[in-house]
């Protein structure tokens, strides 16, 4: 995803100004994607020449407020109706690691595992402790679950590796 | 304070070629208000451990002590679980003849307390868990999420203070499963203490230290601080 379609699904909500943009992308994701103002006001100036959103007019501090255009509107549609393909993602450096510890001579792998599991069950604890104590929105839990999730599975795949590597030898 | 301590822990089941080690030697205690999970896959020893933590199976070497005291020199174990411990497993908590209350009631009586007391005493433990709704119903009216709830409150009910769970989200889908170990952890804070044997990472997330048993032993747990090396 880029910016501009977070800011796009959060423009459909109604016209915001840039800083009261920022505030929302951060509540909705609790954090886990920290934007600067700049960032924003930049991305806005791109959407507007692409005319996805349109200036209106200044509040009394001077900020401008943004809203929706109908190309804007069939942008977010496109973005919401398109699914996103694991080509979109960056690679995981941790499976690059695990590969090479097992292609490389010399490497204990099970103790690669070993460690990993233990540093990605003090992150599940983490989420799970940030999880509990979370008084904030649903937009906010679910960004929470689905890392935990994430973190989930890399431990039944850590897991696994142990199981194969072990039959292996 | 330590609630339970086991100290260099066997078990061996069987004697000769076929015999099977279950615990190779191991040592694990759990704290006033800590929640402990151990986690492993199959026949790595958990469900052994959890047993002789609790008085169900006894150590082939080793020591354990509940509540100070060492379970070798214990006579009737039958009581000391009741008066000590409670048990959650993954089902088959419950009599389903009997209504929440009653099976929440059970270990009360059975230890001789008056029927009078020991309601109010399960009714106590109900409400204190957020379950009193439940107690006129029988387990076949539960969702599986309230049947252990109903199950965690009689592990807890009277002077209870150490619960012993073995996959208590077994049967659960991950709302419902969340749901307990909310419950467990809440238990915790008011002063219980938890060993938790589980095999799913994200239910053990929710414990103080999470202890990584392999082949009878224990391999990592996450309590020693470590450097992120990623």
């Amino acid at each position: 995803m880029s910016i501009r379609h977070g800011l796009l699904a959060l423009l459909s909500r109604g016209p915001r100004h840039g800083y009261q943009l920022r505030v929302d992308f951060e509540a909705s994701t609790g954090a886990t994607w920290p934007l600067n103002v700049g960032q924003v006001y930049t991305t806005l100036a791109r959407m507007e020449r692409d005319g996805l959103v349109e200036p209106g007019e200044s509040d009394d501090q001077g900020r401008v407020v943004y809203a929706l255009t109908e190309a804007g509107r069939a942008e977010m549609e496109r973005w919401f109706t398109t699914p996103v393909v694991p080509s979109d993602r960056p690679r995981d450096e941790l499976v690059i690691k695990l590969a090479m510890a097992v292609a490389a001579e010399e490497v204990d792998v099970a103790e690669v595992i070993r460690r990993q599991r233990t540093a990605t069950m003090r992150t599940l604890q983490q989420l799970t402790r940030a999880k509990r104590d979370s008084t904030q929105g649903r937009a906010r839990l679910l960004v929470l679950d689905s890392m935990i999730f994430q973190a989930e599975a890399e431990q039944r795949w850590l897991d696994h590796c142990e199981a194969v590597l072990k039959e292996a030898r | 304070m330590t609630v339970v301590a086991l100290a260099g822990v066997t078990r061996v089941h069987g004697d000769g070629e076929a015999a099977v080690h279950a615990l190779k030697g191991v040592s694990l205690q759990v704290g006033e208000g800590e929640l402990v999970a151990v986690m492993g896959p199959s026949g790595s020893g958990k469900s052994t451990l959890l047993n002789i933590a609790g008085g169900l199976d006894r150590p082939t070497s080793g020591t354990v002590h509940v509540d100070g005291r060492d379970l070798a020199t214990v006579r009737d174990l039958a009581a000391l679980r009741r008066r000590s411990v409670g048990f959650v497993f993954q089902d088959l908590n419950l009599i389903t003849s009997l209504t929440a209350v009653e099976n929440v009631m059970l270990p009360r009586e059975l230890d001789g307390v008056r029927s009078r007391r020991a309601r109010d005493e399960a009714m106590a433990v109900l409400t204190e868990i957020g379950a009193a709704a439940l107690a006129g119903r029988f387990p076949d009216e539960l969702s599986g999420g309230q049947r252990q709830q109903v199950a965690i409150a009689r592990a807890l009910v009277g002077e209870r203070r150490l619960l012993l769970a073995d996959e208590p989200t077994g049967a659960l889908d991950t709302l419902a499963g969340d749901e307990i170990l909310r419950l467990l952890a809440a238990r915790c804070a008011a002063g219980a203490s938890v060993l938790l044997v589980t095999h799913e990472p994200r239910y053990a997330a929710w414990a103080d230290r999470v202890v990584f048993l392999r082949d009878g032993l224990v391999a990592d747990a996450t309590d020693a601080p470590m450097a992120s090396a990623r």
